[in-house]
């Protein structure tokens, strides 16, 4: 043995292979390094993405289409987008979490529009969704309110429900949610404004 | 501003008035002193805020683990993100010449082919040509 390890190849295999070690994601790194990361093929910077975004994703797809299971398939669908798109994200036009919006808004104004004269298929769901109150009648008349605000919500137009949905984002400004839209801020106010009309034409004394 | 005013401005910038542009602040503060509407306006509207606030639907926690782990799924199995073609990439480093937006730099380009295309019409020799003509011209001209 000791003569072999003279030869010029027998230290070769004797260390095990040197694998590249993975550069370590910073967790506070802003959106768009992630996404330039993710750009590059980082599936764990585009998760930490997800993490960070997803449920306010998820949120505004709920509150447009108003059924949870569409809502998740929406949500996915976005970052899935997202993801397809990465490489070619551009930050100095716009900021991630404002294309990340405007994808799911699309998308969930665009199913709203191709069921449109079906029933809401999740209305009775969404009524369940938050926590319940403190007893059963409590539960019960909150649960009513909810439902009776989703129906009024069903009749609004998708463009109306989506400002709505945005107006009510904490840490979304006017601008921020305008440009979701793509129009301008005080376009954004006339989909509020005529919103909230009919909202309250609905919801009339309830 | 009257109390149409104050409605219209309600719906638009929504009831928290700390928000509103300044004049328009101002003059519904005066305006809800002096008047009951107005304030019953006010109410509704923040009636209507906080019901929304409240009753607009969430996301429960197993959902939003759910979506996780859905598109950490999906993305495992998804092909990496191709870079973009030669168009966009092209229209990215062009987008900095186009500071008014692509329609504007499109009419300035379309002008400019057609004043370069066009073929330069021929001055007449004779500013006054036409005015000779005239009957009465004679030696004016």
């Amino acid at each position: 043995m000791p003569m072999l390890l003279t030869l010029p190849f027998a230290r070769l295999p004797l260390e095990a292979p040197r694998c590249a070690p993975r550069p370590m994601i910073d967790p506070a790194a802003d959106d768009a390094a992630l996404m330039a990361l993710a750009g590059a093929g980082d599936r764990a910077a585009f998760n930490l993405l997800v993490g960070r975004h997803g449920e306010r994703a998820l949120r505004l797809a709920l509150r447009i289409l108003g059924d949870a299971a569409e809502a998740e398939e929406v949500a996915q669908e976005a970052f899935l987008r997202a993801w397809q798109a990465a490489a070619g994200f551009d930050p100095g036009r716009a900021r991630f979490t404002t294309w990340l919006h405007r994808i799911v808004v699309n998308l969930a104004i665009d199913r709203t529009r191709r069921r449109a004269g079906a029933p809401m298929a999740g209305l009775d769901a969404v009524a369940e969704l938050a926590d319940p109150g403190p007893g059963p009648e409590a539960a019960a008349s909150a649960a009513e309110s909810r439902a009776a605000l989703a129906a009024a919500l069903e009749g609004l137009p998708p463009r109306q429900r989506a400002a709505i949905a945005l107006a009510y984002e904490q840490e979304l400004s006017g601008a921020e949610a305008a440009a979701v839209l793509k129009v301008s801020e005080r376009a954004l106010e006339g989909l509020l404004r005529r919103a909230r009309l009919l909202l309250r034409s609905r919801l009339g004394g309830q | 501003m009257n109390t149409k005013q104050f409605a219209r401005a309600l719906d638009r910038h929504g009831p928290v008035m700390a928000g509103w542009p300044e004049t328009e602040r101002a003059a519904a503060a005066t305006l809800l002193a002096g008047s009951a509407e107005a304030r019953g306006l006010l109410q509704a509207a923040l009636a209507l805020d906080a019901r929304l606030q409240r009753d607009l639907p969430q996301p429960d926690a197993a959902a939003v683990a759910r979506l996780q782990a859905g598109i950490a799924r999906r993305i495992a199995r998804a092909p990496l993100p191709s870079p973009p073609g030669p168009l966009p990439r092209l229209l990215a480093l062009l987008r900095p010449a186009a500071p008014a937006g692509w329609g504007a730099l499109a009419t300035m380009a379309t002008c400019a082919l057609w004043l370069s295309l066009s073929p330069p019409r021929a001055a007449p020799e004779d500013p006054f040509g036409p005015l000779q003509t005239l009957p009465l011209a004679g030696d004016l001209f």
